[in-house]
């Protein structure tokens, strides 16, 4: 495989046309086609035993829609990751009862993530659900009141006791809720988003086909040759994902106004360990004790405060606005934030991963060009409606 | 009690070994006074994955007996470590299991092994390169 990528970086780097092939460097390419390919399976979630059940997706589904998991009625999980906008809501900061700190991320390919929210607060997507139905500014919901509404749907209880084995009647409030965002997690589990113009620009450079890499939009060529070169992008926003699935703070001021600080990863890391829902605890189904690795090690350090989850940059152009607090209204902003980035802003004691990278208006231009070539039209479009369970459909 | 065990990675005093018997199929780091051999598990690393290091650690001529080993990693052209704790286990004979590393970005890092021993704490450094 490395021989192969090696013979197609030399292929390209010798004899490129210039007008519709750039000269890529071999290393540039290695990191270009590292990042497929293009879907990646989804595997099933150890720690969710509703993971991949059809009955709990298609209740998953449904309750991922309905605002009666929200105190007053008025909140479901798509308020705020709304299909039509990539899943996401298009504001700065989500409104659920009230008003949040961050920025609504897409839950699209939620599925490859190591950790859930801009802090990483959550270790499962399950859990992640539990702390938007339980937050009072998010859907400030209880076990009693979720249970409720899945007991006294016949429709959704049905579901319930087809997708877990016993009834809803049978289970105390806080193991059907749990039951509810198991069910919530494996609908989600399934939003992956499909190809993109780069992923057919990879694949052609992995089997050195130059023509059909070719047609691949000079300006974006030259953003992918930024991202993967001198922009040194692909070390963080790493892999098919585009995310390293970890977390690194770059220049965002996390002050919030009146004395308020978003302290980013460090409050993420004290969330996640205290967390009766996380993956240490009684509900996690995996046996093996495996998927909690990841929370078992995690390491609390100085240098997390104000670090944020690394976002992934698939759909990255459907998804405005962006970093944690939605504060950089265009891709165009996200740019220009790491070409002028403001080193005064970077911890004097963190990692040392960035310096402005000072683009000129040709080069931002270009790179804004790759990053729209990471969208999947499809992204956008609802679902389908779930194939339910013919017994509970009546 | 759980965190106490993660924070306690000083692990119970193993007995003298020789370095003869760290001459055992592994990679290998040593100074004058230490070897210590090591694998991964699995063999190839990749960003983003956890992983597992069993190690053979074993004093090098007439050096003092190792007593204990951590084991650690950083970017140094990045200036930062992992975000994970290895949690160090002894297994007797200068064995060691440390568990829990993962390494979150492509590049050159280095896997620290501190090893006690004679009143002091040895470094010996392993170099590893990920794309």
């Amino acid at each position: 495989m490395r021989a192969r990528l090696l013979l197609a970086g030399a292929l390209v780097a010798a004899g490129a046309p210039a007008s519709e092939l750039i000269v890529f460097e071999p290393q540039e390419i290695r990191r270009i086609v590292s990042h497929g390919p293009w879907p990646q399976p989804v595997l099933r979630d150890p720690s969710n035993r509703a993971s991949g059940n059809p009955a709990a997706i298609a209740l998953g589904a449904r309750l991922f829609f309905d605002a009666r998991l929200s105190a007053n009625g008025s909140v479901a999980c798509a308020t705020c990751h709304v299909p039509a906008r990539a899943w996401t809501d298009g504001r700065p900061r989500a409104i659920g009862l009230s008003e949040l700190d961050r920025n609504t991320p897409s839950i699209l390919n939620a599925g490859l993530s190591r950790w859930f929210g801009w802090d990483g607060g959550a270790d499962s997507i399950w859990s992640q659900g539990l702390r938007a139905m339980l937050d009072p500014r998010e859907m400030g919901a209880g076990p009693a009141l979720v249970a409720g509404v899945v007991r006294a749907d016949p429709a959704l209880a049905c579901l319930h006791a087809a997708a877990f084995g016993a009834g809803a009647a049978q289970r105390d409030d806080t193991q059907v809720m749990v039951d509810a965002a198991k069910s919530i997690a494996a609908f989600v589990a399934t939003l992956g988003s499909g190809r993109t113009p780069f992923d057919d620009f990879r694949d052609a450079l992995a089997r050195g086909d130059r023509a059909a890499a070719a047609r691949y939009p000079l300006a974006a060529q030259r953003g992918a040759k930024i991202f993967a070169g001198k922009g040194n992008c692909s070390v963080c926003h790493f892999g098919p994902g585009f995310t390293n699935g970890e977390f690194h703070e770059v220049g965002v001021p996390y002050a919030l106004g009146a004395g308020r600080v978003d302290p980013g990863r460090h409050g993420g890391i004290k969330r996640v360990q205290a967390d009766p829902f996380n993956l240490l605890g009684k509900f996690n189904d995996d046996a093996s004790g495996a998927s909690a690795t990841k929370t078992r090690h995690v390491e609390m350090q100085h240098a997390n405060f104000g670090q944020f989850k690394v976002p992934s940059l698939r759909n990255v152009a459907l998804t405005a606005p962006y970093m944690h607090d939605g504060r950089l209204a265009t891709l165009r902003d996200v740019v220009r934030h790491y070409s002028e980035l403001d080193m005064e802003r970077i911890h004097v004691h963190g990692e040392q991963l960035l310096r402005p990278l000072q683009l000129t208006p040709g080069e931002s231009e270009d790179l804004v060009a790759f990053l729209e070539s990471l969208s999947d039209p499809g992204a956008r479009v609802e679902p389908a409606p779930t194939q339910g369970i013919s017994r509970c459909d009546r | 009690m759980r965190e106490a065990c993660w924070l306690v990675a000083l692990v119970a005093a193993a007995p003298v070994l020789a370095a003869a018997q760290c001459d055992a199929p592994g990679a290998k780091v040593e100074s004058d006074r230490v070897v210590v051999v090591y694998r991964t598990v699995p063999a190839k690393l990749a960003v983003g994955q956890h992983f597992t290091v069993e190690a053979r650690v074993c004093a090098k001529g007439a050096g003092p007996a190792p007593t204990a080993l951590r084991v650690d990693a950083d970017m140094p052209a990045h200036r930062h470590g992992m975000n994970y704790r290895a949690k160090v286990s002894a297994k007797g004979d200068g064995r060691y299991v440390a568990e829990g590393l993962l390494f979150h970005m492509p590049g050159h890092w280095r896997l620290l092994f501190d090893v006690d021993g004679g009143g002091r704490t040895e470094r010996l450094a392993a170099d590893l390169t990920l794309e």
